[in-house]
């Protein structure tokens, strides 16, 4: 009888990753569909109503991280859900760990925020260059400082909080749930950082953004290597 | 022989001497966030056979399962796999597990799903195939789970099972939610795998324990109540019901039961001359049966 060989096994978690990445697209169709939409909506709207191409220049890379974060929830919710249905249950038994389940959540949270930052900015970017809007340098570099990195860091802080919330308790289902709360709790990272970069000299946007981002991933990564330490195989089990 | 339309994988076919593969459990205590469920499990096993794990509910049967899938670690004492800690990965590619819960993700269809499970496997479509004929799933394949039925979604998860022959085989209640007839053959299946595979299987179903299994593993308040051959239980009290014409006056009619008359005796042996002097006294036998399972006794 021959057995698996581990790296036939890490084959199979890295395929795994393009599945759940896709199950992600298909369970969360609706918040991915939404953030897209809006952001879209948004940035025509801004091109179509604004006097002067500063409008768009100032706003637009300042919506996009609300709306890749809202879209990006059906990373959480793909994660809760196969805790639900028992599915880690299997995954642990075929060896995977825990910070592996942890991994491939935050991977389809991020690849949902992904596509809506390529769609946003390909869209708006081109719409705006059709519309004969001049880009500056400020443009995008807070593209760069803050829209970019804030679009990711607001979808994995939120996925992660959400994650070891939904896991350490009974999952629930509508508002009152990790689910539920995660689309305005994930959004208060990139509005508190906005706010806070917007009060300062304006020669210290850049420095704040791009720190809270790095700041924000490094939350992330230590919040998951705790957790991963610290919780229980027990806590990725299914209640039913 | 097996009612499923596709044969098992060829590796599975009992063939020759079986290869010798081990699970051990010493001093094993485990349970959920720090409580105890299981305490002080201690059992070997070794002979390729279908091993009944029985208890009641909340016993522990499926922290034991759980346990021995290395899903929930032991507080105490040690789990081994072929020798192997049940810590270490490699253990856990001797194992093959099913769960009471179906565990199929969320959004996909039937031929997804089984396709997700063989690439965490990492094995490839023609596994696919293999399980699905195995299992008489064809027609399944372009729905999505969430439209099967209870029975349906029973049968697809089995068959993820088959998608890559392990040692042991640990099966939570596989024929729970099935009709009789898919039963039987879920049965049938898990027996011709016993031929050379150890398999731990629980149910609740004591008729079902009975026919299959070879040893009892009782699981009672957490605790190994009973691990032994099946054949060496023994009912608390031992009663046959003889279904029978012409007995009225020979048997008593306060012992009957529907169609049957309930006799108690000390043991199997007494059953011979019990039906000889019956027919001696012109009875007809028309059939009999033991009225008590052994197996019930482990659960009082």
């Amino acid at each position: 009888m021959s057995y698996p060989a581990s790296n036939d096994r890490a084959a199979g978690t890295f395929a795994m990753a393009g599945t759940t990445i896709r199950r992600t697209a298909v369970i969360g169709w609706r918040f991915l569909a939404i953030g897209t939409g809006l952001s879209l909506f948004l940035s025509l709207v801004l091109l179509a109503a604004g006097k002067t191409s500063a409008t768009f220049l100032t706003t637009f890379p300042l919506e996009l991280p609300f709306f890749a974060t809202l879209g990006s929830m059906g990373g959480l919710m793909t994660f809760t859900s196969d805790r639900t249905k028992g599915v880690f249950e299997y995954l642990i038994a075929y060896g995977l760990r825990p910070r592996t389940l942890f991994a491939d959540g935050l991977l389809a949270t991020a690849s949902m925020s992904a596509i809506i930052l390529g769609l946003s900015l390909t869209v708006g970017l081109g719409a705006a260059v059709s519309r004969g809007v001049a880009f500056t340098v400020d443009f995008w570099q807070t593209i760069a400082f803050y829209t970019v990195p804030m679009s990711f860091a607001g979808g994995l802080f939120i996925s992660t909080v959400g994650m070891i919330w939904s896991s350490v308790s009974t999952p629930r289902t509508g508002i009152n749930s990790p689910i539920g709360i995660a689309p305005m709790l994930g959004i208060a990272p990139s509005l508190l950082v906005f706010i806070v970069a917007e009060a300062a000299p304006k020669m210290y946007f850049y420095y704040i953004t791009s720190g809270a981002a790095v700041a924000i991933i490094v939350a992330v990564v230590g919040l998951l290597a705790l957790s991963a330490r610290l919780m229980g195989r027990e806590r990725f089990l299914s209640p039913l | 022989m097996s009612a499923f339309p596709g044969p098992l994988p060829a590796s599975n076919e009992p063939t020759g001497a079986p290869a010798s593969h081990r699970i051990e459990l010493q001093g094993v205590s485990s349970g959920y966030h720090g409580r105890k469920v299981l305490e002080g499990i201690s059992f070997v096993v070794e002979e390729p056979a279908i091993y009944v794990v029985l208890g009641p509910n909340g016993a522990g049967k499926t922290t034991l399962f759980r346990t021995l899938a290395g899903i929930l670690e032991p507080y105490t004492g040690t789990v081994r796999i072929d020798g192997i800690d049940i810590g270490r990965e490699e253990s856990r590619t001797r194992l093959q597990y099913l769960s009471h819960i179906d565990g199929i993700p969320d959004g996909l269809r039937v031929d997804e799903a089984l396709r997700f499970y063989a690439t965490v496997e990492g094995v490839g479509p023609a596994e696919v195939d293999r399980v699905v004929q195995l299992l008489g799933i064809e027609e399944l394949r372009p729905k999505f789970f969430s439209e099967l039925s209870q029975g349906q979604k029973k049968r697809v998860s089995i068959a993820r099972v088959f998608l890559q022959e392990r040692a042991i085989y640990l099966l939570d209640e596989p024929t729970s939610n099935l009709d009789p007839k898919l039963a039987r053959e879920i049965r049938d299946l898990v027996l011709r795998l016993s031929q050379n595979h150890l398999v731990l299987y629980s149910s609740h179903n004591l008729f079902e324990a009975k026919e299959i299994g070879k040893y009892v593993l009782a699981i009672r308040d957490g605790k190994l109540g009973y691990f032994g051959l099946l054949s060496e239980l023994r009912p608390a009290k031992y009663v046959i019901g003889i279904r029978a014409e012409g007995a009225e006056g020979i048997l008593s009619p306060a012992s009957k039961k529907g169609d049957y008359y309930l006799q108690e005796l000390s043991g199997p042996e007494e059953v011979p001359r019990l039906v000889q002097e019956l027919i001696a006294k012109g009875v007809q036998i028309r059939e009999v049966k033991e009225m008590e399972n052994p197996l019930e006794d482990l659960f009082t």
